[in-house]
């Protein structure tokens, strides 16, 4: 059959996983801390139907060969890593990285997962916990008579108990870093975990190794800008509508030649 | 048989290879650094035992179009993208050179610097890797500057330099994995003039109303040989007519 139809095939299932692309990071233009994804589009191999330079006759060159291209895939998602906007909330627990770090939290299943979302809350226990109710690791521990807590710049978090003026140091805050967090796994809720593309995590106190310092009372916006998606939404679609075209072409070209002969 | 048969059916399946290129180039139309493929027709004798009298259509792919896509800015440190002519050099899956204009760059995690499909950039002293960096720059000759993890922001180290050619179109051709290849297998010579700019990638440089247009001639020119082919299978039934009538 005319191959055209099969290319032109690679092209409207690229585009489509474009869109979901350009749908979900537009769908999470206001999660915390979200980054955004980009399709990675690569040609696909090209089928030599005659080499250049080869022979046409026994003395004869061709001067230029024929080869096919078999269309173009979606290779990866690449997920953005650059920071988005910190929005003040003056919640004590919200708390935000201003670098390349994640905060590390445990797993039901005991393994570590790593979220820049920093909206943490307390559990029944009085443990720091993000949304999801996962636990942060190393665990602290909040009494329930605290006035106020603090969270430092280093990770350094300490607590003012009522009737008491000295803040007491109750735990620290660890940062991750990863030499390639492009590589991570998104596994959903704002959660990554680690693979042998990203690299095992470095663990560190913030604003050491540079996985950057935390701010407290703010929460890191998702990196998402809607304009961006949506002219990339325009020309994935403008770019989907000319290969269902291309589809339509090649089909007549067959519908006609079986009608005909 | 009438042999113009054979001949419009040629002709068809020529044309078809050729809606295969323009097709090609229509699904790439969002590929980073995609270069856009040619086609032409040739006048193509055959040869053999007998008197040449015979002429072939032959599609072929003479060149890729070599002229820049457009620049898209994204505003990451590591989307690169050569203004004016040139290539970025990569290393294909055998290990050799090849040559690209896709420059959505990423660091692996064995510190190498790679293109977005994984294919190690090649510098200047070989293969590019980088310590853990805080801060990373690729400035216009291709140079890559990083602030190393936990460094001041003055402790600027020039790493490595990505190897930017300028090689004659007329010495290179698209190999059958969508890289640059030069015709006779050999390395080229960085050139110093190649211009990088960080903070966009190029797009392709497929001109979608120019391939419509084309897909759409080639429908007809093919619809035009299916008709040829259907004239020459009328003459066969009229010559038989007339033969079984004066038998």
């Amino acid at each position: 059959m005319n191959s055209a139809l099969w290319v032109s095939k690679t092209g409207l299932s690229a585009m489509d996983k474009q869109l979901n692309v350009v749908a979900n990071n537009l769908a999470n233009v206001s999660t915390t801390a979200f980054k955004k994804d980009r399709a990675v589009f690569e040609d696909l191999m090209y089928k030599t139907v005659r080499a250049p330079g080869g022979l046409s006759a026994q003395n004869a060159e061709l001067p230029s060969g024929l080869q096919l291209g078999t269309g173009v895939k979606v290779g990866a998602t690449q997920k953005d890593f650059s920071s988005g906007d910190y929005n003040m909330t003056d919640r004590q627990l919200d708390i935000a990285i201003q670098g390349k770090g994640f905060f590390q939290v445990v797993q039901p299943d005991g393994t570590m997962a790593y979220t820049r979302d920093g909206s943490f809350q307390l559990n029944s226990e009085g443990q720091i916990a993000t949304s999801g109710g996962l636990v942060l690791e190393p665990g602290i521990q909040i009494d329930p008579n605290v006035l106020e807590i603090i969270v430092a710049d280093d990770g350094v978090v300490s607590v003012r108990v009522s009737g008491e003026t000295d803040p007491q140091e109750v735990g620290a805050i660890n940062l991750a870093g990863f030499i390639n967090p492009t590589g991570l796994n998104s596994i959903g809720q704002n959660l990554f975990t680690e693979t042998n593309a990203s690299g095992p995590p470095i663990v560190a106190a913030p604003g050491e190794d540079s996985l950057g310092s935390l701010g407290q009372g703010m929460l890191e916006a998702s990196n998402v800008n809607s304009i961006e998606e949506l002219v990339n939404m325009i020309t994935t679609q403008r770019a989907y509508e000319m290969n269902s075209k291309v589809i339509s072409s090649a089909d007549g070209m067959m519908s006609f030649a079986i009608q005909q002969l | 048989m009438d042999k113009a048969l054979y001949l419009a059916m040629s002709g068809g399946v020529q044309t078809m290879n050729a809606q295969a290129i323009h097709a090609n180039n229509l699904a790439n139309v969002n590929t980073t650094g995609f270069r856009s493929d040619f086609e032409q027709a040739r006048a193509m004798q055959v040869y053999g035992d007998y008197y040449p009298s015979r002429v072939y259509a032959m599609t072929e792919n003479p060149a890729t179009r070599y002229t820049q896509g457009d620049m898209i800015q994204t505003d990451r440190n590591l989307d690169v993208a050569i203004n004016g002519e040139g290539f970025i050099t990569v290393y294909d899956e055998n290990g050799q050179e090849a040559y690209t204009r896709a420059g959505d760059l990423q660091i692996n995690a064995a510190g190498q610097l790679v293109t977005g499909r994984g294919l190690p950039v090649a510098g200047v002293g070989g293969p590019i890797f980088l310590p853990p960096v805080d801060n990373i720059n690729i400035m216009a000759d291709g140079s890559i500057s990083v602030v190393p993890q936990g460094g001041a922001a003055n402790e600027v180290a020039v790493i490595n330099q990505i190897k930017l050619v300028n090689p004659d179109s007329q010495n290179i051709r698209k190999g059958q994995d969508g890289l640059i290849h030069t015709k006779n297998g050999e390395f080229l010579e960085p050139d110093l003039n190649v211009q990088l700019v960080s903070g966009f990638v190029e797009g392709s440089n497929v001109n979608a109303v120019e391939e419509m247009t084309h897909i759409m001639n080639l429908a007809r020119r093919f619809e035009m040989n299916v008709k040829m082919m259907d004239t020459v299978s009328e003459n066969g039934n009229a010559s038989a007519r007339i033969l079984q009538r004066t038998a």
